[in-house]
């Protein structure tokens, strides 16, 4: 499918704790690496690890981190032969992979079409049912309007999810549960998903309440296509993960084989290589799961599989952009222990998690046994206003999820990062909550049941 | 103001104005009527070239293409080392005070010349008009003309011939008329 293609020089088109990680892969490889920045982000610590760095633009990210023909541009100027977009910004943007490869330089995921095929949401179901794999009942494309979405709500029964097809990070959604509401509700969602994604197409499917968000994490050189097991992101706020882990708590051996074999059967059906993860809603109670969506990239949560396969997943992308074939096989693939992912943004939780920029003063990140920490931050440096909130992932590993929680507990007492206030202290009090140490949590759990506590 | 006398128009400011500008001996000037305050610099304080705060180059493509971006003029002040280690900037230093620093509004390659072999857009000594084209910058086989900027004679170019060049580094320097 590919051919073996030369790869020296890998270009870094992301910012952050992920530009951290993918010059550490690169690192490891022997692979030198181009950071491109934006004004805001002179002084990074992705800048100052990098072999060689090239300003492209403002600190606005349109200007900067999303426009594809100045970070191409930057490759070509400095040699690079292939592009690694991280996640976020280009990283899913069929038009950027195309682009890349039609100037010679490899783009370090999928090919454009699978991207294409996935990244629109009515599609990706469509490709799902094709390839067997379940999904929430609903509508079979988009809708051509409030009426259809009426008269499918009726057959589904209330309450059901409208979702722009373009849509992500929950904008353009709407949960409608009763008949009387669905007409404005549309209009919303519409409207929204219109000014958000440049297109207001919807499509509507049940709403499942009460359910798990359980995530495959993929591997596929084009021709094996292996599942790495699953990580649970059901601690969401606002369809914003906050705390993930796996094996998840509420799947056994048998359940964990079925979701991940419909995921690989999804990945063969769209020609799917690279790194990737299949999102499933899955009923705990009944144990049925549901595609929900694929995203083509790496995920912010990837350590988590990083720590009980033993997998490098970055590195794994960039030898299978390079043409090689992947080196293991599914009964390579073993599940060891348990890992769990805290994000620590600058939030306050206090304020409704309202991102909070500033200079970090002092800074202490914690070690010890099974303790890893993916972070760009380093102490005076300034969290630029522009970008997401993320400053760190702590990453515990334990032979069970008791000791993995233990050492996270203990590795968030060590933590210290002074100048700003942080997700920490949500974290402690969430990792000392009964329920969620019972593993009895849902995607409404933060919001609707543990917020309202505090 | 009480009395009507010290009302200062604009005409006498202009005045002032020309009269601080011809002067060999006068760098600074202070003026305080009524509650009116004018302070005066010539050639600009040094400080730190505003790397970070520059104004931004509205650089968005259009459909798909390169947008040609809008030249970055500043006033040239010594400009602060880049914090960005491997930038393959020109060493920057210090230029003559009232210079102005032609920055590239676009990460590419800088051509001097609209083709190989043809004669540069601008050489040193040479007087360029605001709108006169002074280099290209290359971004995907897109050949975006860069203007001056500032009318004024052209003491420095910075960088080499077919040279990568990214976003902000400074090309060309200019002397004001």
């Amino acid at each position: 499918m590919t051919r073996a293609r030369p790869m020296r020089r890998v270009l870094v088109a992301n910012r952050g704790e992920i530009a951290v990680r993918i010059i550490r892969a690169c690192r490891e490889l022997g692979l030198e690496t181009v950071q491109i920045y934006s004004d805001a982000d002179r002084d990074s610590l992705a800048v100052r690890l990098a072999d060689r760095a090239v300003c492209v633009g403002p600190a606005h990210s349109r200007q900067s981190y999303l426009n594809a023909e100045f970070i191409v541009s930057a490759a070509l100027t400095q040699g690079a032969d292939a592009i690694h977009p991280g996640y976020g910004f280009l990283s899913e943007n069929a038009a950027f992979a195309e682009l890349c490869e039609s100037s010679g330089i490899a783009f370090v995921g999928p090919p454009a079409e699978a991207i294409r095929k996935m990244g629109d949401k009515a599609t990706a179901r469509r490709m799902a049912e094709e390839a067997g794999v379940p999904v929430t009942p609903g509508s079979a494309g988009t809708l051509s309007g409030a009426g259809e979405a009426g008269e499918i709500a009726a057959r589904l029964g209330y309450p059901v999810l409208l979702k722009a097809t373009a849509g992500g990070g929950g904008r353009g959604m709407r949960v409608v549960r009763d008949p009387a509401s669905l007409a404005g509700q549309y209009a919303d969602a519409s409207r929204e998903a219109a000014a958000a994604f440049g297109d207001g197409a919807l499509y509507v499917e049940k709403y499942l309440e009460r359910v798990r968000h359980i995530e495959i994490q993929v591997l596929s050189d084009g021709e094996t296509v292996l599942h790495l097991g699953e990580r649970d992101c059901s601690i969401q706020r606002r369809n914003q993960k906050l705390l993930e882990e796996s094996p998840s708590p509420a799947l056994d051996d048998g359940a964990r084989e079925r979701i991940g074999e419909a995921a690989v059967r999804l990945c063969r059906h769209v020609g799917y290589r690279s790194a990737g993860t299949v999102e499933c809603i899955v009923d705990a109670a009944s144990g049925a799961f549901y595609f929900m969506e694929m995203n083509t990239r790496v995920q912010v949560e990837h350590p988590v599989t990083e720590l009980v396969t033993g997998i490098d997943i970055v590195k794994e992308q960039l030898l299978i952009a390079r043409g090689e074939r992947l080196s293991l096989a599914q009964a390579d693939v073993r599940l060891h222990g348990h890992a769990i992912e805290c994000r620590i943004n600058a939030e306050d939780p206090e304020r409704g998690f309202a991102p909070c920029p500033g200079e970090i003063r002092a800074l202490h990140f914690p070690g010890g046994p099974g303790i890893r920490v993916d972070s760009h931050l380093f102490a005076g440096y300034r969290i630029p206003p522009y970008y997401d909130s993320l400053m760190a992932k702590v990453i515990a590993w334990g032979r069970h999820r008791d000791e993995s929680l233990a050492r996270m507990r203990r590795a968030l007492a060590e933590m210290r990062i002074e100048g700003v206030p942080t997700t920490i202290p949500f974290h402690e009090r969430l990792l000392g909550d009964e329920r969620f140490r019972r593993g009895e949590v849902h995607t409404r759990f933060v919001e609707d049941v543990f917020m309202g506590e505090a | 103001m009480k009395n009507k006398d010290e009302q200062l128009t604009y005409e006498d400011l202009l005045q002032i104005v020309e009269v601080i500008k011809s002067s060999e001996q006068f760098a600074e000037f202070h003026l305080k009527v009524g509650d009116i305050e004018i302070d005066l610099r010539r050639g600009g304080e040094p400080r730190a070239a505003p790397v970070a705060g520059s104004p931004a180059p509205p650089a968005v493509p259009r459909g798909g293409q390169v947008g040609a971006g809008e030249p970055m003029v500043q006033p040239g002040a010594p400009a602060r080392a880049s914090a960005a280690p491997a930038a393959p900037t020109a060493s920057e230093q210090a230029w003559p005070e009232g210079s102005i620093v032609l920055r590239s509004p676009m990460v590419g390659t800088f051509y001097r010349a609209p083709e190989p072999g043809a004669a540069p857009f601008a050489e040193v000594g040479q007087v360029v008009a605001l709108d006169a084209t002074v280099c290209i910058i290359e971004v995907m086989k897109l050949m975006n003309s860069i203007p001056a900027g500032a009318s004024g004679v052209v003491t420095h170019i910075l960088v080499d011939d077919a040279a990568a060049v990214e976003y902000g580094q400074p090309l060309i320097v200019l002397r004001p008329h």
